[in-house]
């Protein structure tokens, strides 16, 4: 009893400050309706942030357990995808093994025995044949990786190859960086320069533009340089451009190139002359 | 009780003061005395915390009737009173303290008390306003009204101080 006592002499000034401020404070706030409603503003914001301190609070001691379950969560997915990457790293095998998995293009290095360039269809030998694993329809590049022709026959030992500079020659050429392109041939008068027709009239050529290919051709793959933009002029009907293109591959100084396979050609081959293509086109 | 009569002499003209010529005092918005506060201030170093926090009371009813502000006068002053002897052990020695004595230039030094009265008057004042605009959007006009108006009572403190240990109020 004593101490009890002795507790409320001591503290007594606390518990009167208190209750003088509660009181005032009420009598306050229901002074008028203005510090009514700020009163109660500011104690619901007090209240809140009370509230969302001890929210953090809770929060903080939480995180282990969120932390525990985070890693239960990656370790499944982690398991997951290694799955997944095993499955494909298998796949990929299986087409290696089963030989599907190809190099899209193959290279095979030349010498060139013969080649001229003062007729109307010139023609390029080289010294690789079959043995060395060129077919026809190879696509023939300079070591500068221009274009140059492409392989029209070839023996066990050499190969004959459609030079850019015959008249029978036919590419698509595409001016680079544009999705414009026109047709490749050679009118068989300059050996330097070569003509793109049917460029769209939209094409605007400036002289320098690189031409190179499209990537339409079976023989040659898509991007090879071809030559720059000389000139440029409109067809009669003003719906196309004619346009002059200097060759990037120096046709008379012309002793190594580069045969390009491919390797889909064969494939293509079939399909385009399989049974049922020719039925439909008959049928046409 | 010589001195309860001075000091219930130094409540009854500081709130005349406060409600007769203060509260009619039209020189600027901002300027607002609350000369109430000083009674607390200058009540006697070893008066016990209890009996300050009701001359506090006493002193904010009294005021919060003259100026028509609902309890904010007795929140601000009760709130001063119950934290003085925290101010006064900031300020000064605590065996100084405890000698008691009326807070004033004498016995504090000039120095001390003043600081001492501009702290209580502004804890004071501070209270008082921001609890009048509850608000802090008007936290630059609140602080305006400070400045203008602690040195107004702080000075009112210092007087009478002055007056209550001067060797006239002694002879009375």
């Amino acid at each position: 009893m004593y101490k009890l006592l002795e507790f409320i002499r001591s503290t007594y000034v606390v518990f009167l400050f208190v209750a003088i401020e509660a009181i005032a404070a009420s009598y306050y706030a229901r002074s008028s309706y203005y510090t009514q409603a700020r009163m109660l503003a500011r104690a619901n914001r007090i209240a809140g942030g009370v509230n969302g301190w001890v929210a953090d609070a809770k929060h903080y001691f939480s995180l282990g357990a969120e932390n525990r379950e985070l890693l239960a969560r990656v370790e499944a997915l982690e398991t997951e995808l290694s799955r997944y990457r095993r499955a494909e790293t298998q796949a990929l095998l299986d087409e290696y093994v089963a030989g599907e998995r190809k190099a899209p293009y193959e290279f095979v290095a030349a010498s060139v025995v013969a080649n001229s360039i003062n007729k109307d269809r010139n023609f390029l030998v080289f010294d690789r044949g079959r043995r060395n694993g060129v077919l026809p329809g190879m696509a023939v590049l300079s070591p500068g990786g221009a274009m140059v022709g492409y392989v029209a026959e070839c023996s066990e030992r050499y190969a004959v190859a459609v030079s850019v500079l015959n008249t029978a020659f036919r590419a698509s050429g595409r001016i680079a960086d544009t999705d414009y392109f026109g047709s490749i041939s050679w009118d068989g008068t300059d050996p330097q320069r070569v003509t793109m027709v049917e460029l769209s009239k939209y094409a605007s050529p400036r002289p320098g533009d690189e031409v190179v290919t499209t990537g339409f051709s079976l023989y040659f793959p898509s991007d090879i340089l071809i030559g720059t933009v000389e000139s440029s002029e409109m067809n009669e009907g003003r719906t196309a451009y004619t346009v002059t293109v200097r060759l990037a591959a120096d046709f008379s100084a012309l002793s190594n190139v580069i045969l390009v396979r491919n390797t889909d050609l064969g494939e293509v081959r079939g399909l385009e002359q399989s049974d049922k293509v020719k039925e439909v086109l008959r049928r046409r | 009780m010589h001195r309860k009569l001075t000091y219930l002499l130094l409540f009854a003209v500081l709130w005349l003061v406060q409600a007769f010529l203060l509260n009619n005092l039209t020189l600027s918005i901002y300027f607002h005395p609350l000369i109430g506060i000083v009674f607390v201030l200058l009540l006697p170093l070893e008066t016990p915390r209890g009996v300050l926090l009701l001359a506090g009371l006493a002193s904010g009813l009294a005021d919060d009737w003259a100026l028509g502000s609902a309890g904010v006068d007795v929140m601000a002053t009760v709130f001063t009173a119950f934290f003085r002897p925290v101010l006064l052990g900031m300020l000064f020695d605590k065996e100084n303290i405890r000698e008691g004595g009326i807070p004033s230039p004498e016995r504090l030094g000039a120095g001390g008390f003043l600081r001492y009265l501009l702290l209580g008057v502004t804890l004071h004042h501070l209270l008082f306003f921001l609890l009048e605009s509850l608000s802090w959007t008007h936290l630059g006009h609140t602080l305006l009204r400070l400045a203008a108006s602690v040195p107004a009572t702080a000075a009112a403190g210092w007087i009478a101080a002055r007056l209550l240990t001067s060797k006239l109020t002694v002879k009375l």
